[in-house]
């Protein structure tokens, strides 16, 4: 067994382990916590991957702020009357996993007929320069410039729509 | 790691060594703190075990390890043991990527009959190409410690406190990470060591087709860009919950914060990853703005040739170049903690939304135009 | 057909397969809870799963652009979980509850 293929046993074990967890945990907070480790373990995935920047924005954005604001937000809410955690409706939720369950055997069974069956060039090229960063920072300015520019203003729009739907009268920084 | 049993076996000691340095430098820190802090308060401070107080910090270890567990009875056990834990980990990790000092090479050696590659120890955890990027990601999962440990203790106080720590900490995330941009376009990488490389010599720039050198000034990354500096340097003191930003432990409105339920070796985990979090932003300000491990006045060839000159084994030649590029770090290390402490006992603290608004209606925007006029200025000075 | 192979020769479809199994997880949370906080990180989950798509062709086909796709589904997520989180609080603010069926309530 090979070094790679250790990591990638242990980090997809590992992911698929706090992915279950995210959605099986009754107390919300630690689906937010294991939200968290899922994050970072992907990262870890990642780096596996040989995306070294994109682990690393991966642990600042997701790990670091997203689920941070997740984590603050629910202990803020401390949900103590919280009613059940799962939808109720024994034959609705046993259709709604008798539908998972085809369609994960859908998407699994595709990949395998492909992988096993079809003449694709899986092979890695290892055309990605050494200095991934750099390519990216080239990638990014030149040929996708629009895009980013078009993220910039999405992102304005949404700091202001979401300022102004979650403040209230009499917040924190109300004079009287 | 390595390509043979030597050299993983050293590059794994390293790991051993950089881990216990951060635990073993916090006692020292401690007691630097305490006499520091009764030097500026005209006090004496702890004088009384050893020379100058010195056993004090042995004292105070048997202390914290003899105190008795007690858990708060509405705790929740797994987060409230784990807390402590991972309060160590993102300080240790980041850490490790700050390189300290110029790589011993070791020349090639026959052992027992083996023979031996010649070999090239980074005086670093490990060398990441996306050094700061890394260390941004993995600090930045310091939040979490604090909100497991105030979820975890189940004390209204401890929630209020940790609510308070992670929204500071991830409101100066966006300063600091916005005033190092400005040194990114700078050295154009994102290596430490190869930034640390770019500071070495006199202080020189071009504009247009002038160059212009002032053989006076060591090519410090501090002198073109003062404005990042001090922003980062004050975003550091917000990321490591330091006075004047410790509104987390503000004794009077919320007792002790988000480690008020904790005592004995637990709090003392506490207490060395603030610290380490102060060891970080301390070697990452000089690894940005005051020329890493080098010693001004004199490039690293400099130095190995005069060191040539009494020794002529290659492997001791690097290893006292190391060691006089280690000390020239410990220095800055050592002057920018003292920096930390001294600001600790003379700014009083901040109110909450003074400290919001500094964050983010005056660090940010200054980080922001520093960032753009960097940018503009990098662009011009190429025409 | 399996043999050692698959667990020791990593390939393509070893992430593909993750990821596939990441989204089912993450559709499974959107379709099972009642917590809509608990909904978004199912959401957030997928959009991770995609991501690892993006990266792994990304690697496997030699071309960066997956890389700069992901760069971007990232800002968008982090700017989707924001505007979730402030509507949850204004639900919450009003409901002392973030359960989905109060959002039947937003209907004029």
């Amino acid at each position: 067994m090979t070094a790679d293929a250790f990591l990638f046993w242990f980090l997809a074990i590992l992911t698929l382990g706090g992915a279950l967890s995210v959605i099986l945990m009754a107390n919300p907070i630690y689906s937010a916590l294991s939200l968290a480790f899922t994050m970072i373990c992907l990262a870890g995935v990642f780096v596996s991957l040989n995306a070294y920047f994109i682990a690393g924005v991966q642990a600042i954005v997701y790990a670091g702020a997203v689920t941070v604001l997740f984590v603050m937000v629910l202990m803020l809410f401390d949900l103590k009357h919280e009613g059940k955690p799962f939808s109720p409706g024994v034959a609705s939720n046993a259709l709604k996993l008798v539908f998972l369950g085809i369609f994960s055997g859908l998407l699994i069974g595709v990949l395998m007929i492909s992988h096993f069956f079809a003449e694709i060039d899986v092979t890695d090229k290892a055309q990605l320069p050494q200095e991934g960063s750099r390519a990216l920072g080239v990638a990014l300015f030149q040929r996708h410039l629009f895009s980013f520019e078009a993220l910039g203003v999405l992102l304005l729009i949404v700091a202001v729509g979401t300022v102004s739907l979650a403040r209230s009268k009499g917040g924190t920084h109300a004079k009287h | 790691m390595g390509n043979d049993f030597f050299e993983i076996t050293v590059n794994a000691i390293k790991l051993v060594v950089i881990f216990l340095m951060i635990v073993q430098a916090v006692p020292l820190l401690v007691w630097v703190e305490r006499r520091g802090s009764a030097f500026i308060q005209n006090r004496l401070g702890p004088n009384r075990v050893g020379p100058l107080g010195l056993i004090q910090l042995l004292a105070d270890a048997v202390k914290f390890l003899g105190k008795e567990d007690a858990p708060p009875n509405k705790a929740v056990k797994l987060l409230y043991y784990t807390a402590p834990v991972f309060a160590l980990i993102p300080g240790a990790i980041a850490y490790c990527a700050i390189p300290l000092s110029t790589p011993i090479s070791v020349e090639a050696f026959d052992f027992f009959g083996r023979h031996f590659g010649p070999y090239r120890f980074a005086m670093q955890g490990y060398d990441i190409n996306i050094g700061i990027v890394f260390i941004l990601g993995i600090s930045s999962l310091a939040a979490y410690t604090i909100l497991m440990a105030g979820w975890g203790s189940g004390n209204k106080y401890a929630l209020m406190g940790a609510l308070r720590a992670s929204a500071q900490i991830i409101s100066y995330e966006l300063a600091l990470g916005l005033s190092i941009v400005g040194v990114i376009l700078l050295y154009g990488t994102f290596n430490l060591t190869e930034m640390i490389a770019a500071q070495s010599g006199p202080l020189a720039f071009r504009w247009g087709s002038n160059q212009y050198v002032f053989s006076f000034l060591p090519n410090w990354g501090i002198f073109f860009q003062p404005v990042g500096a001090l922003i980062f340097f004050a975003a550091a003191f917000a990321e490591s919950n330091r006075l004047p930003f410790d509104l987390a432990e503000g004794e009077a409105e919320l007792v002790a914060g988000f480690h008020t339920e904790y005592g004995g070796f637990k709090m003392l985990m506490f207490f060395i990853g603030e610290y380490a979090h102060m060891m970080i932003a301390s070697g990452l300000v000089v690894t940005f703005f005051l020329g890493g491990y080098l010693i001004p006045g004199f490039t690293v060839d400099e130095i190995k040739n005069w060191v040539g000159t009494f020794i002529n084994n290659g492997t001791a030649v690097s290893a006292v170049v190391c060691a006089f590029h280690l000390l020239s770090y410990l220095l800055k290390l050592t002057f920018l903690m003292w920096v930390f402490i001294w600001i600790r006992w003379t700014l009083p603290r901040f109110r909450y939304d003074q400290l919001m608004d500094l964050g983010w209606k005056t660090m940010l925007p200054w980080a922001l135009g520093n960032t753009i006029i960097t940018a503009g200025l990098i662009y011009w000075s190429y025409q | 057909m399996p043999s050692i192979e698959v667990f020791t020769q990593i390939g393509m479809t070893h992430y593909l397969v993750l990821s596939g199994l990441i989204f089912v997880i993450g559709l499974a949370g959107v379709l099972t809870r009642r917590n809509v906080i608990v909904m978004l990180m199912s959401i957030e989950l997928m959009l991770n799963s995609v991501n690892l798509v993006f990266i792994c062709l990304s690697k496997y086909l030699g071309k960066i652009d997956g890389q700069i796709t992901v760069f971007f589904v990232m800002t968008i997520a982090a700017a989707e979980s924001a505007v979730g989180l402030a509507l949850m609080v204004a639900v919450f603010k009003r409901y002392k509850e973030v359960n989905i069926r109060f959002f039947e309530h937003l209907k004029g």
